[in-house]
């Protein structure tokens, strides 16, 4: 057995962590806060990755990445993820609306699209969620009806993530009516300034950005902007959901904020209640049952198998982990007299985490949604 | 990265699957309850697959053979101290080591004429005599208390490290056999017109537990790893092993039992006879509690190695 992921890991590990440290601040808690600067950082960082071919390093290289290892790309996930995504909202366009454009778009979509993606200039957005469409996706209602020879799409999505600042858009919508729902859905590949476009940020605990409605009223759609088929965007939905699954290493950021823990404590480490150590040594174990569970998932795909079990079993518990973390890490600094910049920087980011973790058996796929995925495999096997 | 035990270990432990289920798989355990002295009927058949013969610090492939052997024996809830023997040390003239905590150490080895050797989490070692069993094989599932008289010389941490890890093995050997024997019940059994399988209350049950069983499994593995690697980590990583496993064993076992219904309590189903196996492998040397209590104790400020241990992590 090796559970090393090799030298070529580490040393990219190093780079990751030594651009962070040269283009990063200590006390950056994201991209998305009330203070703009951090948006800033994440855009001058994203253009710092792509020069080094990082942003996208494992796409080909024809599309401007590294053609690196899946192993490669995990150690990104997890370093980015862990140091909170320095790469802001990029990581959507990178991790899996790239990859769908490589594998379902024209060759005009992909030297228009992939090109930026890689030079970290544009940021996408994910038109899925309805008010009446959340985990049941293909119960959508937003239209898009052939007008001639165009398209105009008419609706609503909600929870869209960064559509404030999206240049494009990755929108589901429903092209025809059929007989089962999944059916008639077509994926449109939209610039977010189209006339007709509306976008209402929504306030919440996670901080701007996060959410928020847009409006589509008759927007104007051409055939060019139809990613795959038309009537076949369920099936590349699917795939999308596939690669977001794995797509963020939750586990990375817990992980560094609970071997964080005694350093910002210092003394004080020793002083906190016998019981609440056991605590954080028990969640230290959930960390990395979570990390190795997530090396299943990557080392079945890397020879080009997809079980769902894996990938649910993953998101159930690294979803579980960052809550159960959370509240475990919020004891610890509430235990704690916190008053260097050190203990303050750890404090704040133990508050960030816990804000953010309360949305984690929501966001990208609900963790119910996630049991039923599981449950439907592993009956299917008995 | 090779996160599977080698092709040749895994081949093993279907051997071994297979020769225990030839041996009467499931009845061995029961013809054990009823006359303890059949206790040792397995351990022939394991012998003639070289078992005995197996050095797990020896060499890797000998290690990953025997943790899969342990888990083939944990399937069919094996009455023999499989793990036991296994992590026999080379260099005491015994045979079988057992690793044991707190003042009043007991193992489930009553009742097997064999020379045992002990070590406790901090590598003493000692010779320990089994107790003869005070109360039925039913209640006690051969766990009896045990003499010790300590010796001089010191074991291994890659002793403590192996004693613990190949008994989550046997642990996962059961946790997996429970599920299946759920999964199977839970499409079979009707209630309301269909099957059980279909309601969500059953299915989120199962998928939970699912997710407990999978995780130790990942662990059973970094664990094993640790011990090949000769990391200074080991027995801290076994003890990580071993809290995730008996976690695991209290959520599997009692939503087997849940979905199982009464029939679940009957002798007539293996999953009763898997779960009061489980006992021993869950309670000894350390329960859940204690096990964490240990671990917390030995890491200190030092956490588990992660992905940020040592230097680089920004802080």
């Amino acid at each position: 057995m090796e559970h090393d992921l090799g030298d070529d890991v580490a040393q990219l590990r190093t780079e990751l962590r030594r651009l962070v440290a040269d283009h990063v601040p200590p006390d950056f808690l994201g991209a998305f806060t009330d203070d703009p600067a951090d948006l800033e950082v994440a855009q001058r960082f994203c253009r710092v990755l792509a020069e080094q071919g990082l942003l996208c390093a494992a796409w080909p290289e024809e599309f401007g990445g590294r053609g690196a290892s899946p192993w490669a790309q995990t150690a990104v996930r997890e370093e980015m993820w862990a140091f909170h995504e320095p790469r802001g909202a990029q990581y959507m366009g990178v991790n899996w609306v790239g990859p769908t454009i490589m594998r379902h778009g024209t060759p005009d979509q992909q030297r228009r699209h992939l090109p930026p993606i890689a030079r970290g200039e544009v940021i996408w957005c994910q038109g899925f969620s309805e008010p009446d469409a959340g985990s049941d996706l293909a119960s959508l209602q937003t239209s898009a009806r052939r007008d001639g020879d165009e398209w105009r799409i008419s609706g609503q999505k909600i929870w869209t993530s960064y559509a404030t600042m999206a240049q494009w858009c990755f929108l589901l919508a429903r092209t025809s009516k059929a007989e089962r729902k999944q059916h008639g859905l077509t994926i449109f590949l939209l610039p977010m300034d189209t006339p007709g476009i509306e976008v209402r940020p929504i306030a919440c605990m996670m901080g701007p950005h996060h959410l928020n409605e847009v409006f589509f009223d008759d927007v104007r759609a051409t055939d060019a902007d139809v990613l795959g088929e038309v009537g076949d965007g369920w099936r590349v939905v699917q795939e999308v959901l596939s690669f977001e699954r794995v797509g963020i290493a939750r586990y990375a950021r817990v992980d560094r904020l609970l071997q964080w823990a005694p350093i910002a404590l210092g003394e004080q480490w020793d002083a906190l209640p016998e019981e609440l150590r056991g605590r954080w040594a028990r969640m230290l174990t959930h960390c990395r049952r979570a990390r190795l569970l997530a090396y299943r998932v990557v080392a079945l795909q890397s020879t080009g198998q997809v079980r769902p079990t894996d990938a649910a079993a993953y998101r159930i518990a690294v979803t579980r982990l960052d809550q159960e973390s959370a509240e475990v890490l919020m004891d610890i600094v509430g235990a704690a007299a916190l008053s260097s910049d050190d203990g303050r920087r750890f404090r704040r980011a133990v508050e960030d985490h816990h804000r953010y973790a309360v949305a984690a058996t929501v966001s990208s796929g609900s963790i119910e949604m996630q049991r039923i995925l599981m449950a439907r495999s592993l009956l299917a096997a008995s | 990265m090779n996160i599977d035990l080698t092709d040749e270990a895994q081949e093993y432990g279907r051997t071994a699957e297979r020769a225990i289920e030839a041996a009467g798989g499931d009845a061995l355990v029961q013809r054990a309850e009823a006359d303890p002295a059949r206790r040792g009927d397995a351990a022939a058949v394991l012998g003639e697959l070289g078992a005995w013969d197996l050095d797990p610090l020896g060499s890797d492939d000998e290690l990953e053979a025997a943790a899969a052997l342990c888990r083939a024996a944990g399937r069919w809830a094996v009455p023999y101290p499989v793990a036991e023997r296994l992590s026999r040390p080379g260099d005491l003239h015994v045979d079988g080591l057992v690793v044991v905590a707190g003042p009043a150490p007991e193992a489930p080895l009553a009742g097997l004429d064999l020379r045992w050797a002990t070590i406790d989490l901090d590598g003493r070692c000692g010779m320990a005599t089994p107790r003869p069993l005070s109360v039925p094989a039913r209640k006690a599932a051969f766990v009896t208390g045990l003499d010790l008289e300590p010796l001089d010389e010191g074991g291994s941490p890659a002793a403590v490290a192996l004693g613990l890890v190949l008994g989550c093995w046997t642990l996962l050997g059961m946790l997996d056999r429970a599920m299946e024997l759920t999964r199977a019940y839970v499409v079979e059994r009707h209630q309301f017109g269909q099957p059980l399988s279909r309601f969500q209350g059953v299915q989120f049950q199962l998928t939970d537990a699912e997710v407990e069983r999978a995780g130790v499994e990942e662990l059973a593995g970094y664990a094993l790893w640790s011990i090949e690697g000769q990391r200074p980590d080991a027995v801290e990583d076994a003890l990580a092993l071993r809290l995730a496993a008996v976690e695991a064993a209290e959520v599997v076992f009692r939503t087997c039992h849940q979905l199982h219904g009464a029939i679940g309590f009957c002798d007539e189903t293996a999953l009763s006879w898997l779960s009061r196996y489980s006992q021993p492998l869950r309670r000894l040397p350390l329960g859940a509690a204690a096990t964490r209590d240990e671990l917390s104790r030995r890491l200190g400020r030092r956490p588990l190695a992660g992905l940020f241990d040592g230097t680089g992590a920004g802080w």
